[in-house]
């Protein structure tokens, strides 16, 4: 219920964003704007860029407000625009890009019970199968299944090209889909 | 599995903010957020305020400012720079009263020349005035919006002046075109005023530099109107815009051209007067 109500005041308010109030505007901001930039900053660790980008999402949020028609919801809406523009800022200066280190496990910030109810909340035996794939294919999986980019965006932001991309992809699924089996049989 | 049960305590999010999360953690974290408002809530207090606020007011001054007109949001498309957007934008004779109002005039010329059998003054009487006058009002009748361009403009005076007529030339020029397309006689005569057309600008602009823009425009007029009805009785209709015509506006362009680069020499600032 919450969420329902949640997202339909978002599409609220970004209608009357698109009318050009920037009282809407500002309350979308500060909906939205703390946890994208909290998320920039995992992805990049320029602090500027992550200025830039957030700046540059509302203000095509504000933009593009008109065009849009309630598909999905604002939040996975608007990240899917900053995480664009975060990779193409970033394609020339790929210093300051932070790819998730997926090798760091558990360093003890949470109790382990605790991280299995954060793993089972969204995906369930999924979160524990990713751990097993390969560091290429995880970047993969990454990009394009987590951060939504397509296999173009996600190729020039991993350096490689398109149909490799597409390839690991491929095979990382059949690598979950595999994982997956085995640890529910594990479970029996 | 539902999400609105289970939402992330502080700690967690805290963790996750610093960066002290793992990448399979993260992202079940961050999948959670994305479609979860009051998580979503919760990270605010431990966001980076200073770069919220900073980044707001990148976004308030965008929304707050006026939209550039729908024309030169395109020129901006086809690869036109802000400043020079924003410069444009501003030009008087650019905007669309003006436009419409040359060419309500031009329409009402090119009537007039349609409805008599060999008679074509009122059309090139008009249309090489349009672009001439165009640049000559780009900044409207005040006397010093000019300086205050060309000081916090972030480039040079001559550029700011070819800025501008190259805007004015580029968005008056094609329809008073289309317009000589309609008009009777041999086809050259719809392209042949452009030879007047263009030579007025730098004799414009030349004369502008001695006398301000505000008498070199109505000085210009006359001078044309002058040549264009001393044509109408004797001489054969298309006379302003023939062969030995078109060299002598070459060559006044010529000399205007000559005294603008002598001036900009002499004074260093061409578009003093414009």
């Amino acid at each position: 219920m919450e969420t329902t109500d949640g997202q339909r005041e978002d599409a609220v308010l970004l209608r009357a964003a698109a009318d050009g109030d920037l009282a809407a505007v500002r309350e979308l901001y500060d909906r939205h704007a703390p946890w994208l930039s909290a998320r920039l900053m995992r992805r990049c660790n320029d602090r500027e860029v992550v200025v830039d980008v957030v700046q540059d999402t509302f203000v095509a949020m504000w933009q593009d407000a008109r065009k849009w028609r309630g598909q999905g919801d604002v939040a996975g809406w608007l990240w899917g625009i900053a995480f664009r523009r975060l990779v193409s800022r970033l394609r020339k200066r790929r210093e300051v890009l932070l790819m998730p280190d997926w090798d760091a496990v558990g360093n003890g910030v949470l109790p382990a019970a605790e991280e299995q109810v954060l793993l089972g909340v969204e995906y369930g035996d999924l979160g524990a199968a990713l751990r097993r794939l390969s560091p290429e294919f995880r970047a993969v999986v990454q990009a394009c299944v987590l951060d939504g980019l397509t296999t173009r965006e996600a190729g020039r932001l991993l350096g490689v090209r398109e149909n490799t991309v597409k390839t690991r992809l491929h095979r990382a699924k059949a690598q979950l889909r595999t994982a997956l089996a085995d640890i529910e049989l594990e479970a029996w | 599995m539902s999400t609105t049960t289970w939402h992330a305590d502080p700690a967690l999010l805290q963790a996750y903010v610093a960066g002290e999360l793992d990448a399979v953690l993260s992202a079940s974290l961050e999948r959670h957020v994305e479609r979860c408002p009051e998580c979503r809530g919760a990270v605010r207090p431990l966001a980076d305020g200073p770069l919220l606020d900073e980044a707001w007011a990148g976004v308030r001054e965008r929304v707050e400012s006026r939209p550039l007109p729908a024309a030169i949001r395109l020129a901006q498309r086809l690869g036109l720079r802000e400043p020079s957007a924003v410069l444009l934008s501003a030009a008087a004779s650019l905007r669309l009263a003006w436009l419409s109002s040359c060419l309500v005039a031009l329409g009402f010329a090119t009537v007039a020349t349609l409805m008599s059998e060999d008679r074509l003054w009122p059309f090139l009487l008009v249309a090489p005035l349009i672009p001439v006058l165009g640049v000559a009002a780009a900044y409207g009748d005040a006397d010093d919006p000019f300086e205050a361009l060309a000081v916090t403009a972030p480039y040079g005076r001559t550029r700011l002046v070819l800025l501008r007529t190259v805007g004015v030339l580029v968005t008056t020029l094609p329809v008073a075109g289309l317009f000589g397309l309609f008009l009777p006689g041999p086809a050259w005569i719809a392209a042949a005023w452009f030879g007047p057309a263009l030579a007025m600008v730098p004799v414009l602009m030349a004369l502008a530099s001695f006398i301000g823009p505000r008498m070199a425009g109505p000085l210009v007029t006359i001078l044309w109107c002058g040549v264009v009805l001393g044509a109408v009785r004797e001489l054969p209709p298309t006379w302003p815009i023939e062969a030995t015509q078109q060299l002598v506006y070459v060559g006044l362009a010529l000399v205007a051209l000559a005294v603008l680069a002598a001036r900009s020499v002499h004074t260093r600032k061409i578009g003093a007067a414009l």
